[in-house]
């Protein structure tokens, strides 16, 4: 091999295959083109976090499948997942990591239908304009209504008040919430003893670094992060088959959780305390409430969960942040409606 | 959009000619960003990661947009201009770029993984001398740098390589013997750290 030839297959490998993002270049280019003023849409697609979150709602499925084989035991009376009704469930991926306070990155509505045989999850992006509404701080002081980023709601009021600005701007009723961070996520697998997935090819960071090899592998924790974030570099990079890359990875999470954590006491044990740990429940659920809402999960499978992201346009008021399009945002929520 | 419907299908158009088409129809100009976005794409991704192309690959047409009245119909193919936009754009990124040719010095040679044989030793030639092909690149001065990858990674010819960056291809000959020069030094060496000036 002549240098030439090495240095074409250096640039194959870090190169990339365009996303389906590259299309709002295009648009950037017909604005111009019009002689619009620029409009750079934020949000609108899903963030890193949001695949970890769409992950964690997965791992609010995982110990249906564990129930699954563990015998049935009725659940308990009077929680949300107990009665065979509709549950629309207020996922917030939280980023504490960076030592500041800790920022709401990631906020998905999942709705859980009453014969629980599918689940929907909408994704809401974090920068749009919302009226948030009057809530307590943390301290329990009053804090005022006012118009601002959704994900300030979380700032002002934690996951309290981000529910009540999420239900008054998309007009769902929420049941429930749960808040993790990436912290919660790892533990959650390395509580599993890691997760097995292929690679097509090395997952390597923007610079050049290589983070995962190829192959198939089991990916503790830390892997498994660095899996559910890489956007580009695996499959043909399209949305499609993120989402189907995510659907593998719970789909594999519940694997892991049916063969290995189910048939060792022990790692059961350790695995539902991660979980109890991992995740703040809004209204509080122990653990037993928990297995109650998963045992009613236990028909969802986690091929049977929809994702999308809520329909937004431009704000009027600030073309550079976006508002919640009420009448395409309708369609999407109407099964969320009961 | 009415406009949109153009005239029944014929020869597809040469790039002068959409560009010459899109001074009285701005939108004709999107008919460029669909030939060769990807393309661009695949050449700024290799030297700055896919987060930074998507951006620059938008920047590369607005600029080139912006300066289509001065675009010379004599090249039926636009593809040296774009590449040469791209290339300006890219080097405000220099020092990303370095900083990830650098990383990739330090990635450790573990070799590939399972795998066809005669793929892992094509894999492990390919993997053992990345270190030191991206250590020569990490040293590489700019306008080496520039041409060598025009050639490598975007697949230009070397007539091409001078319209894009507006030298003599004589210029472009020199430059990328000196670039090739160092990298197989590089190659050669065991210890390519040493190689930098």
């Amino acid at each position: 091999m002549d240098d030439l030839e090495l240095l074409r297959d250096l640039g194959r490998e870090l190169g990339e295959e365009p996303p389906p993002e590259l299309a709002r270049q295009r648009t950037r280019l017909l604005d111009a083109a019009r002689g619009r003023r620029r409009s750079r849409l934020p949000g609108g697609r899903w963030t890193l976090l949001g695949v970890v979150a769409a992950v964690t709602a997965a791992a609010v499925l995982v110990p249906a499948s564990m129930l699954h084989g563990r015998g049935a035991r009725p659940p308990a009376a009077g929680t949300p997942g107990a009665a065979a009704k509709a549950v629309n469930v207020l996922v917030v991926g939280s980023d504490a990591r960076s030592g500041g306070p800790a920022r709401s990155d990631t906020i998905v509505l999942v709705h859980l239908p009453a014969d629980r045989a599918s689940a929907e999850a909408v994704s809401i992006p974090r920068d749009s304009l919302v009226d948030v509404p009057a809530c307590r701080s943390a301290k329990g002081a009053a804090t005022r209504a006012y118009r601002g980023t959704v994900n300030t709601a979380y700032t002002v009021g934690g996951v309290p008040c981000l529910l009540k600005a999420v239900e008054k701007a998309t007009l769902v009723p929420v049941d429930a919430a749960v808040e993790m961070d990436f912290g919660g996520f790892k533990a959650i697998v390395d509580a599993l003893g890691g997760v097995q997935v292929t690679l097509p090819k090395a997952i390597v960071d923007p610079r050049g670094r290589r983070l995962l090899p190829p192959g198939r592998q089991v990916v503790d924790g830390e892997g498994a992060l660095v899996y559910v974030r890489a956007r580009h570099g695996l499959g043909d990079g399209s949305d499609l088959d993120r989402i189907k890359r995510q659907q593998q990875f719970m789909a594999a999470v519940v694997g892991r959780a049916k063969s290995g954590v189910l048939a060792d006491p022990v790692r059961l044990a350790r695995f539902t305390a991660a979980v109890a740990r991992s995740v703040r429940t809004y209204p509080r659920m122990g653990v037993k409430e928990l297995e109650a809402l998963a045992w009613s999960l236990r028909k969802t499978g986690p091929g049977a969960v929809r994702f999308a992201t809520v329909p937004v346009r431009p704000a009027p008021e600030d073309p550079n942040r976006v508002v919640i399009d009420r009448a395409r945002a309708d369609r999407v929520f109407t099964p969320f409606r009961r | 959009m009415v406009s949109a419907m153009t005239a029944p299908p014929t020869v597809p158009d040469c790039d002068a000619d959409l560009i010459e088409r899109s001074h009285a129809d701005p939108e004709a100009f999107a008919a460029l960003f669909d030939r060769y976005s990807a393309m661009l794409y695949r050449y700024v991704s290799r030297r700055l990661g896919p987060e930074a192309a998507e951006d620059v690959v938008g920047e590369t047409f607005l600029v080139a947009f912006s300066k289509r009245h001065r675009y010379d119909a004599a090249y039926t193919d636009a593809r040296p201009w774009l590449f040469g936009i791209a290339t300006r754009l890219v080097a405000r990124h220099h020092r990303s770029e370095a900083a990830r040719y650098r990383a990739l010095r330090r990635s450790p040679v573990d070799g590939p993984v399972e795998g066809p044989a005669e793929r892992v030793a094509a894999g492990v030639t390919a993997w053992a001398s990345r270190p030191a092909l991206a250590a020569a690149l990490a040293g590489l001065p700019r306008r080496d740098l520039d041409v060598l990858l025009l050639v490598a990674w975007g697949d230009l010819a070397y007539e091409e390589v001078a319209r894009a960056l507006g030298i003599p291809v004589g210029t472009v000959r020199s430059r990328l013997n000196r670039a090739r020069r160092k990298v197989r030094a590089a190659l050669g060496d065991t210890n390519p750290m040493d190689e930098e000036e």
